[in-house]
């Protein structure tokens, strides 16, 4: 059976490119254009995948209020943003509200089907028990590929999938320096330098918050990161 | 030169139509002696007839004619007399014969007359003045009192009373009681009111002393015996006592005139330093008010005040802030725009996709590829133009470290040899670590911005020169690069939103004037300063930032 997707999103021809996209990769899309519409459709049935947009129509910050509801009815359901909002201060908004990844109209189509996949498979494998070929250990850091999990001295912490991917992506070389460049493509993830920053911060915060000591995550000037061994 | 009159001095000007008060006081003075003189004449006219109304029809007071009355005559009156005494009394009558024969019996007639006439003239003389009798042939019979007046000691006056009346004494002439009080024969003989007594009409004329020190009022009144003309009696003052009121009148006006113009200037310097204080406050805020960075601030001089400069003051700051408002809309513009473009630019983007996904002929796929190329060009644009409303709004979160701007320096330039491979960079670093607070990451963007700047202007092979240094409690962080000067009228607005000084349009890459802006936005985040220079041989620009060093 073919997976659900709803996609709320106040522009029609957004909604209906995006609806048509999905569906030729096969998955089953419900399209809603106003929150009250989608939260009502959505009570009835819950989605496998929610796809919400933050400005809905008049509604300024509709999406935020959406997910807040959404995440009340089912705390495993995948939400993703995307929306032509890219302040730090919206991405902090609708990642502290429960969404599972905040990405903006820049990103591509192919990119999108790449983060809803890893977003499913994350979804499929949360219950079973892990494979160990799937790790990736460096010291206090354990990366499991399978579920897009991470975690520091055995405490799980809480990443996005564009936070995972970063991590992965530093970690999997230890001592090699990143750019801003190459640390975007690993996480499919297509902003510019200051957002990177700013996910780094935040992936550092993240780290922090379950070791007060941590400072893994180094900042080569002018060049990118790196993962210090 | 052109001469500039402050308001001061335009109002110290205007304060000298106050000297138009001592010239309308001076004015009021004379008219007052004037008439102070007339009722003097009048006066002396009154005392002139009293004294004729007492010899009027005496004829035998004035008839004898005096000869004249030299000594030697008079010798020769007592010699006869005491020759006829030695001849006993019965030579009486041959003395009065031969004194017939000298002619003087009409003298001694005369002589008991004159006593009389003195006498009368006793009673009516005051101080002051003086009164004579005259008889048709222009001769004095009597004369009594003096012109001059009993002047009253000074005293001990103060040296500074003494000074004033130096100092007064050639503005207003002071009346003087030294003066010759004699009467020359030719008052008698040219006096008009004498000869018009005579003819029987009253009359008054002002005559200056011999030595000319002072003026001399005399009225002449006739004295009539019947229908004919005896004499003359003339009354005479000098003119002194209102000579000295005027002048006492006019010192007084001088000192009040000098109290009032002082005070009056005082009052009105003061009013016009405050005026002008006021106005040149407003000035200096006025032209403070859009800062070194643009930024406009709010007017505080007299905006509370109640007249016209308060309204000055406010309609500059209504001024302003309508300024700041457009301003404001300005910078937030490129943000708004990039973030209303993001909508429309997906759905083009999501539908090349979904044309991309669906089996097109060949032909179309070369028209999505270039529709796809424009697209990527026109993101690239947008997110520049949001950058600097992202960075503003990261910036009010942005967290302050300490950290070296050294090391930050030194690996953002190995960065750039990496990533510019056409360019050549020359770095020059302190021996010692400059510590500054702030952001590194921002510091590292904003020498970003300043080498992209750099890069773009650079001409030749010369290098591009990042020089960090530390003086007097500042780093200074310096990027120089041979190539075109800075246009004069753009120095200062280098840094704000949407202004660039580029001409020619290089490439793909767009230039929308935001890259100096956000360079900016970052150095006040530091708390930094930063300026663009021609270089000293002007073959090139600096772009300076002074970062003020961490807290020891």
């Amino acid at each position: 059976m073919a997976s659900r997707i709803a996609i709320v999103e106040d522009d029609p021809a957004i909604r209906a490119n995006y609806s048509d996209a999905l569906k030729k990769h096969g998955f089953e899309v419900s399209a809603y254009g106003a929150r009250a519409e989608a939260l009502a459709a959505m009570k009835t049935r819950l989605p496998d995948l929610a796809i919400i947009d933050i400005g809905l129509g008049s509604d300024v910050d509709g999406g935020f209020a959406l997910c807040r509801e959404l995440r009340a009815l089912s705390a495993s359901l995948p939400i993703i943003f995307l929306t032509a909002r890219d302040s730090d201060f919206d991405v902090v908004s609708g990642l502290r509200l429960g969404a599972d990844d905040y990405l903006t109209k820049d990103v591509s189509l192919p990119h999108l089907m790449a983060r809803i996949a890893a977003l499913f498979r994350r979804a499929e494998l949360a219950g079973e028990a892990s494979h160990s070929e799937e790790k990736i250990e460096r010291g206090a850091l354990s990366l499991d590929l399978k579920r897009f999990t991470v975690s520091w001295q055995g405490a799980t912490v809480p990443l996005t999938l564009t936070e995972f991917w970063m991590v992965h992506a530093l970690a999997k070389f230890p001592g090699h320096v990143k750019s801003r460049e190459q640390l975007m493509s690993d996480a499919n993830l297509v902003v510019d330098d200051a957002t990177i920053t700013s996910h780094v911060k935040r992936v550092r915060r993240k780290f922090a918050a379950a070791d007060a000591a941590f400072d893994r995550i180094e900042t080569a000037y002018g060049m990118g990161y790196r993962w210090k061994a | 030169m052109h001469l500039r009159f402050s308001l001061r001095t335009k109002l110290a000007l205007v304060t000298l139509v106050l000297l138009a008060l001592p010239w309308v006081g001076a004015r009021y003075v004379n008219e007052m002696e004037r008439f102070l003189l007339e009722g003097q004449e009048r006066v002396l006219v009154a005392t002139a007839r009293a004294v004729a109304t007492a010899l009027h029809d005496r004829p035998q007071l004035l008839a004898a004619v005096p000869e004249r009355d030299d000594a030697l005559r008079r010798e020769a009156e007592e010699e006869l007399r005491r020759l006829a005494e030695r001849n006993g009394q019965l030579l009486e009558a041959n003395a009065e014969t031969a004194l017939r024969a000298l002619g003087r019996e009409g003298a001694l007639e005369a002589r008991p007359a004159q006593r009389e006439i003195a006498a009368i003239l006793r009673g009516v003389q005051r101080t002051s003045s003086r009164i004579w009798v005259i008889n048709r042939h222009y001769q004095v019979l009597a004369l009594a009192g003096s012109l001059r007046r009993r002047v009253e000691p000074d005293g001990d006056r103060g040296a500074l009373r003494g000074l004033w009346e130096r100092a007064v004494g050639w503005l207003i002439q002071r009346p003087t009681e030294d003066f010759a009080e004699s009467v020359p024969d030719d008052v008698l003989a040219t006096g008009r009111e004498i000869s018009a007594a005579l003819q029987g009409t009253p009359g008054t004329r002002m005559r200056r002393t011999p030595d000319a020190r002072a003026v001399v009022m005399s009225a002449a009144y006739p004295i009539w015996s019947g229908d004919e003309v005896m004499g003359a009696v003339v009354a005479e003052e000098t003119t002194n006592p209102i000579l000295s009121l005027r002048s006492a009148a006019l010192e007084r006006l001088l000192v009040l005139t000098l109290a009032v113009f002082v005070g009056v200037a005082a009052v009105l310097i003061a009013y016009a330093t405050r005026l002008s204080q006021r106005i040149r406050s407003l000035r200096d805020e006025a032209e403070s008010a859009i800062d070194a960075r643009g930024r406009l601030t709010h007017l505080a001089a007299g905006s509370g005040a109640r007249d016209e400069i308060g309204d000055l003051s406010r309609s500059f700051s209504a001024m302003l802030a309508k300024l700041a408002q457009h301003h404001a809309y300005l910078e937030g513009m490129a943000g708004r725009l990039s973030h209303e473009l993001r909508t429309p630019l997906a759905v083009v983007r999501s539908s090349l996709e979904n044309l991309k996904l669906a089996p097109t002929p060949q032909e179309a796929r070369l028209y999505i590829g270039r529709a796809e190329e424009g697209l990527a060009r026109l993101n690239r644009i947008l997110q520049r133009m949001s950058e600097a409303s992202r960075l503003e709004q990261s910036l009010l979160s942005a967290e302050r470290e300490r950290y070296s701007l050294d090391a930050v320096v030194r690996g953002c330039v190995e960065g750039y040899r990496l990533a510019y491979s056409g360019a050549r960079f020359e770095l020059s670093l302190p021996e010692r670590h400059v510590d500054i607070d702030g952001s590194p990451d921002l510091a590292a963007q904003l020498l970003d911005k300043l080498i992209e700047n750099a890069i773009d202007y650079a001409r030749g092979a010369a290098p591009v020169r990042v020089v960090l240094t530390e003086a007097d409690g500042q780093a200074l962080l310096s990027v120089e690069n041979k190539g075109p000067l800075l246009p004069q009228e753009m120095s200062g607005r280098l840094f704000d939103s949407m202004v660039s000084v580029r001409d020619e349009s290089a490439g793909d890459t767009p230039h929308l004037g935001l890259g100096l802006y956000v360079a900016r936005l970052i150095a006040e985040f530091h708390g930094a300063s930063i300026e663009a220079q021609n270089l000293p041989a002007a073959d090139g620009v600096a772009l300076r930032v002074r970062f003020p060093l961490a807290w020891h």
